[in-house]
């Protein structure tokens, strides 16, 4: 029975594995791989746009982890303090929705909403409250300036009620004599709530963000289909950056210098995984991640 | 005094949840309004102005439409069914603690979490198998979900212990427990992980354009980054403008989907707490 299983592994994660080999050689799909040494990392190191694609990485996925999880916590704890069962049922299957929505189709309502025209809602409205001129309309996602402030937003709203299953399931498993005990003791909800409620989550937030910090590297669909040639300087990500250098460059693909990208992002990504780990295994009494 | 403050604070927390499923809400509200509109400018109107259904029939019109929503359907069922599959008979093979060579296979999976080949690799032993612009690579490639074998994993590992040795005892071959036993017992976990394969092919866009070129193969997120882009955009008929037929199409997407949510989101829930309650 692991027969399928095993090979379907070894058909798509390990024989890739073996096209390593092509990012120590000159490739590009017609000729046969020349070897050239470690001159597509020099090379790699060398590129401006490569170090922009590499940090742009880092600080996006870490500001969009930190941003969602802090909001998915602080909903979690309000939403907890909802009496009314059928509302609070209604709320969670309403901000569970955008999660389920592709990208794509993300990407294509927000493209609506944020246009700098007069059909796009945001910018209306911040024109009709006199925050903005007529003539001033911002083209969010177009502006080197805005796009990651509106990436981290679509991001929020997008998953950030996802985000609060895992919490709800925490906060379900207090032990509510705890509850009664501090109302006892004189506690107040925000003292329940700042003594009881909140160290309770706190292990379960550290545990969220060391599962999606092994996972920084990988970002690219959300990126991708946001982003456009005006704010890749601020947009670009390694996977984008490499899928760019590979299938937009407009010349024939050099195979070679792109695998050595997709190399260095995976030993980064791999490396991280196994501090993250590590790490892991310290606070979480010996649960690793893998 | 004290029962009043509670009161106050249930209002302001309600009148919040309130304000955040609108914002939620709003954007696509929004989209729907103005699928339904046919007047230029859209501006803040939260209702249409002018009704029509021209949005619709220009997005129906395009004769390139039924081919991306046949696509999108057919990939979606093979490739759940084949992923339940797989994701199945390997949880299975996890759980057999006797076996052989069980560890080595367990930890011949964990590895591919960790490490890959990358982009380029991948794409270019796609490209040699000649899965490349065919229909397969998008069916099999995602299939193979290592996380989602560990969460049915975890799953089969509450069966009762019992089960399997009165199995056993009654002269059930594995194959037999398996089928007779352990998937009639796990329908809730298969429910759960079956719609996540699902929204995972049904969403997929990244493999479509990564893997495939011809336009002939594009499922229906590919048809519609198309369109919304402007690339691919279908000609608007009667007083439709370019903006109401974006605007349909991404209706006319999220329709599906939206229609069945409500009742499948306690599967989807189940599903995450699955994996949480043992991870």
């Amino acid at each position: 029975m692991f027969l399928p299983v095993f090979i379907f592994a070894c058909v798509f994660n390990y024989l890739p594995m073996i096209g390593i080999r092509y990012a120590f050689t000159n490739y590009n799909g017609i000729k046969e791989p020349v070897f050239n040494g470690f001159e597509n990392f020099q090379r790699m190191f060398s590129m401006v746009n490569f170090w922009k694609a590499f940090t742009n990485t880092i600080v996006i996925s870490v500001v969009k982890l930190l941003l969602t999880t802090a909001f998915a916590v602080v909903v979690s704890l309000f939403l907890n303090e909802i009496v009314n069962l059928h509302f609070k049922k209604v709320v969670q299957t309403i901000i569970y929705l955008p999660h389920f929505m592709s990208w794509v189709v993300t990407a294509s309502i927000f493209s609506l909403i944020l246009a700098p025209t007069s059909h796009g809602l945001v910018n209306t409205f911040l024109v009709n409250v006199g925050i903005l001129g007529e003539d001033q309309m911002i083209y969010f996602l177009g502006s080197t300036k805005w796009w990651r402030f509106a990436y981290y937003l679509i991001n929020i709203w997008k998953e950030t009620g996802w985000q609060t299953v895992i919490f709800m399931a925490t906060l379900s498993g207090i032990n509510t004599e705890l509850y009664e005990a501090a109302s006892i003791d004189g506690a107040g909800r925000w003292g329940k709530m700042r003594y009881i409620t909140f160290p309770a989550v706190a292990n379960t937030i550290l545990t969220v963000i060391i599962l999606n910090l092994a996972k920084v590297m990988n970002l690219f669909e959300s990126a991708f289909v946001l982003q456009n040639d005006a704010v890749l300087d601020t947009a670009n990500v390694l996977e984008t950056y490499i899928y760019y250098q590979t299938f937009n460059s407009g010349s024939i693909p050099n195979y070679g210098y792109t695998t050595a990208i997709g190399l260095f992002k995976s030993i980064v990504g791999c490396v991280l995984v196994l501090v993250c780990n590590q790490w892991s295994k310290k606070v979480r009494d010996g649960r690793g991640i893998v | 005094m004290k029962k009043k403050k509670i009161s106050v604070f249930s209002v302001v927390n309600g009148l919040i949840f309130i304000l955040l499923a609108l914002i939620i809400l709003v954007p696509m509200w929004k989209v729907l309004v103005d699928s339904f509109d046919l007047q230029t400018a859209y501006g803040m109107k939260l209702w249409p102005e002018k009704l029509g259904l021209a949005g619709y029939e220009s997005v129906f019109s395009n004769p390139t439409l039924s081919r991306p929503l046949i696509i999108s359907f057919v990939t979606t069922i093979c490739g759940t069914l084949l992923a339940l599959a797989l994701c199945t008979m390997g949880a299975y093979v996890l759980i057999q603690w006797d076996m052989p060579g069980r560890t080595f296979f367990a930890n011949f999976l964990l590895f591919t979490m960790i490490f890959n080949g990358g982009m380029i690799p991948t794409y270019l032993v796609l490209k040699a198998l000649h899965l490349t612009n065919t229909l397969l690579v998008v069916i099999l490639f995602p299939a193979l979900n290592v996380y989602n074998l560990v969460l049915m994993r975890n799953f089969f590992e509450g069966i009762p212990a019992s089960l399997f040795e009165s199995a056993k005892l009654d002269g059930c071959s594995p194959m037999q427990t398996f089928i007779r036993i352990v998937l009639p017992m796990s329908k809730a976990a298969l429910a759960s992980i079956g719609l996540m394969y699902a929204v995972t092919y049904w969403n997929d866009y990244t493999h479509y354009k990564l893997y495939i070129t011809d336009s002939r193969w594009y499922n229906f997120q590919m048809k519609l980054r198309g369109m919304t882009m402007g690339s691919d955009l279908p000609q608007a008929v009667g007083s439709a403008t370019e903006n109401t037929v974006k605007n349909a199409a991404i209706i006319v997407v999220i329709l599906p989907f939206m229609i069945a949510y409500p009742f499948l989101q306690k599967y989807f829930v189940k599903g995450v707490n699955v994996g949480a309650v043992k991870e």
